[in-house]
């Protein structure tokens, strides 16, 4: 069903950001809260060089049970948060990489009660001041609010081909919040 | 694939993933024309490339000696002595023209000299012999990779990597594990190959110095010939000389010839990895040809001609690194070597830049993961006695139109 509309309320130019549109003051908080948890996600994977990425913090913002997958063009890796810091370390300590920074450029947010699921557009750079980008992509994020807070359940992104034809200025912000949060 | 639910404190990539990963990366620098060229030409100032000739900026041949009349006669002197091989493992016999190269060597560095076919197989051969079973070793991550694979061979040794020349790391992991092992190995380069930049000797004299246990042992192959005494390198020339320091050395690059070469400071540690070292019983010599011309570079650098060369080369070297000053052309290191890297900030930029260099007449080598890190991206160059100073004039120019932001 949600196929079927989402095209012809893009057409109407229905989907617009949530500010713009009068939501209610509930959906203004979830999403106030969403852009904390997603711009500490973002900061806490970013480093400079000599380095790492702010372990505890990216511990906090994820659920104990929590799923970090990437797409490759070789494989999918499935990791929890400690594998997920573990391969990461192993990148860091044999030089794969020796500084980080990635940044969102875009965002589709669609609530539904205590759950999210935001597609967040991302570039990675060599470093904040790089002129040129590495990378570009997509985070698939799914997110669930328990006592208040929001923390992430699942990270997925594609590190395959698909990003050599993507261009994060084409991805459209949206935000789309169904029934009442608790 | 990775399996989730197993909270690994340690992680390891598959071996067969990491070959995919390689070949699909190489196979898009290669598709792409930046790897894999032929010149049907010698390779001096110019290099020839898809029927152009370009200025060559690219060689590691620093003192251009493999054009050298001395060298060129080594070689033709040494096939007419004992034909294109000497066929026998050393083991049981070697062409004399070994014993010649390591008296030559020897004189050259100060210490006791065992050649090796390859600086890897001198890796190979040196690090299970020297490295013992209750020793520590820690390895620089921008360490050769004929270093990283040769402590695969530690088996039972515990390997820590060290984040790159970081000596407050170091430092640390003296203090962390010293009364856990008997030795602590620091492995390192004496000048890394991308970015050009020098171990820092100075802080390693000192923890060698303060730490009884630190042992290094560095791989000079980048600065063996073009610097230091007699040639004898950049470790050698700036550690003190210490019974707990090996370094190996490269008889190709700036040296022009074939082979490798372990220095010691003591005979028993060379008889111990002549006696042991697996490559050095079961690998095949330097040919005769090469050793020849080994020989005659030896004589070279023991000869006043060496320090002349020496001297224009850092002429050259000053030269470039002052212009790209001026210029505001911005390297990853500012150290006086022959090695420069101008960094990118994405893989397609280097690689455009890398065209656009070729283009315009000169010849530089794009450089990528698994080379450097995947975010350091960018041109690597090199400055040899045939570069003279108009090309490097035009060089700066483009790389300054080149540059990021």
């Amino acid at each position: 069903m949600k196929s079927t509309w989402l095209p012809i309320l893009a057409a109407a130019n229905l989907l617009q950001p949530l500010e713009k549109r009068d939501t209610g003051q509930a959906n203004a908080v979830m999403s106030k809260e969403l852009n904390g948890v997603l711009g500490k996600l973002y900061q806490v994977i970013s480093f400079p060089e000599g380095g790492c990425p702010d372990w505890e913090g990216m511990a906090k913002l994820f659920l104990d049970c929590a799923r970090i997958t990437r797409i490759t063009p070789e494989a999918r890796d499935e990791f929890d948060v400690d594998g997920f810091q573990a391969m990461l370390s192993e990148l860091l300590e044999s030089g794969v990489y020796t500084s980080f920074f990635e940044c969102e450029v875009g965002r589709r947010t669609e609530t539904f009660g205590s759950m999210a699921h935001v597609l967040s557009a991302y570039e990675t750079k060599r470093d904040a001041a790089a002129t040129a980008r590495l990378g570009a992509g997509v985070n698939s994020i799914q997110l669930v609010r328990e006592q208040g807070t929001w923390r992430i359940l699942s990270l997925l992104w594609d590190e395959g081909d698909s990003h050599l034809a993507f261009s994060p200025e084409q991805f459209q912000n949206m935000e789309i919040h169904y029934g009442q949060t608790r | 694939m990775a399996k989730p639910g197993k909270s690994p404190t340690t992680y390891q990539f598959a071996r067969s993933r990491v070959v995919q990963t390689v070949e699909r990366i190489i196979t898009e620098g290669r598709e792409e024309g930046m790897i894999w060229h032929n010149s049907k030409d010698s390779f001096g100032r110019f290099l020839e490339k898809d029927g152009k000739t370009l200025l060559n900026f690219a060689s590691c041949s620093y003192l251009s000696l493999h054009l050298h009349d001395d060298l060129k006669a080594g070689a033709i002197s040494a096939i007419e002595r004992f034909g294109t091989q000497f066929s026998i493992s050393r083991m049981y016999y070697q062409c004399q023209l070994y014993t010649d190269l390591e008296l030559g060597l020897g004189r050259m560095t100060g210490g006791h000299v065992l050649v090796t076919p390859s600086t890897s197989l001198a890796h190979q051969a040196a690090l299970p012999v020297l490295v013992g079973d209750d020793d520590l070793a820690i390895i620089d991550q921008f360490a050769h990779a004929s270093l990283h694979v040769a402590t695969k061979l530690l088996a039972s040794t515990p390997v820590i990597r060290l984040r790159h020349s970081s000596m407050e790391q170091l430092e640390s992991y003296l203090i962390e594990h010293g009364s856990k092992y008997l030795k602590i190995w620091y492995i390192c380069d004496g000048l890394y190959s991308m970015r050009g930049d020098f171990a820092p000797f100075a802080h390693l004299a000192r923890l060698q110095a303060m730490y009884p246990q630190l042992h290094l042992y560095v791989d000079d192959a980048h600065a063996v010939g073009w610097h230091g005494c007699n040639g004898r390198g950049a470790a050698l020339e700036h550690l003190p000389q210490s019974d707990r320091t090996v370094v190996a050395l490269s008889l190709n690059k700036s040296f022009s010839a074939a082979g490798g070469a372990l220095v010691f400071s003591r005979q028993e540690l060379k008889d111990r990895v002549h006696m042991c070292g697996g490559p050095l019983i079961f690998s095949g010599p330097v040919q005769p040809p090469m050793l020849g011309a080994a020989v005659a570079a030896a004589h070279l650098h023991l000869s006043p001609e060496l320090a002349r060369m020496q001297a224009e080369l850092m002429h050259r070297i000053l030269y470039a690194r002052d212009l790209a000053d001026r210029m505001g052309v911005r390297f990853v290191s500012q150290d006086a070597t022959p090695i420069f890297f101008l960094p990118h900030d994405s893989p397609q930029w280097a690689r455009a830049a890398a065209r656009a260099f070729w283009s315009e007449g000169i010849y530089v080598c794009p450089v990528n993961f698994p080379a450097v890190p995947v975010n350091m991206p960018g041109i690597r160059f090199s400055i040899t006695l045939h570069n003279d100073f108009s090309d490097i004039d035009r060089f700066m120019e483009i790389a300054l139109r080149l540059q990021p932001g």
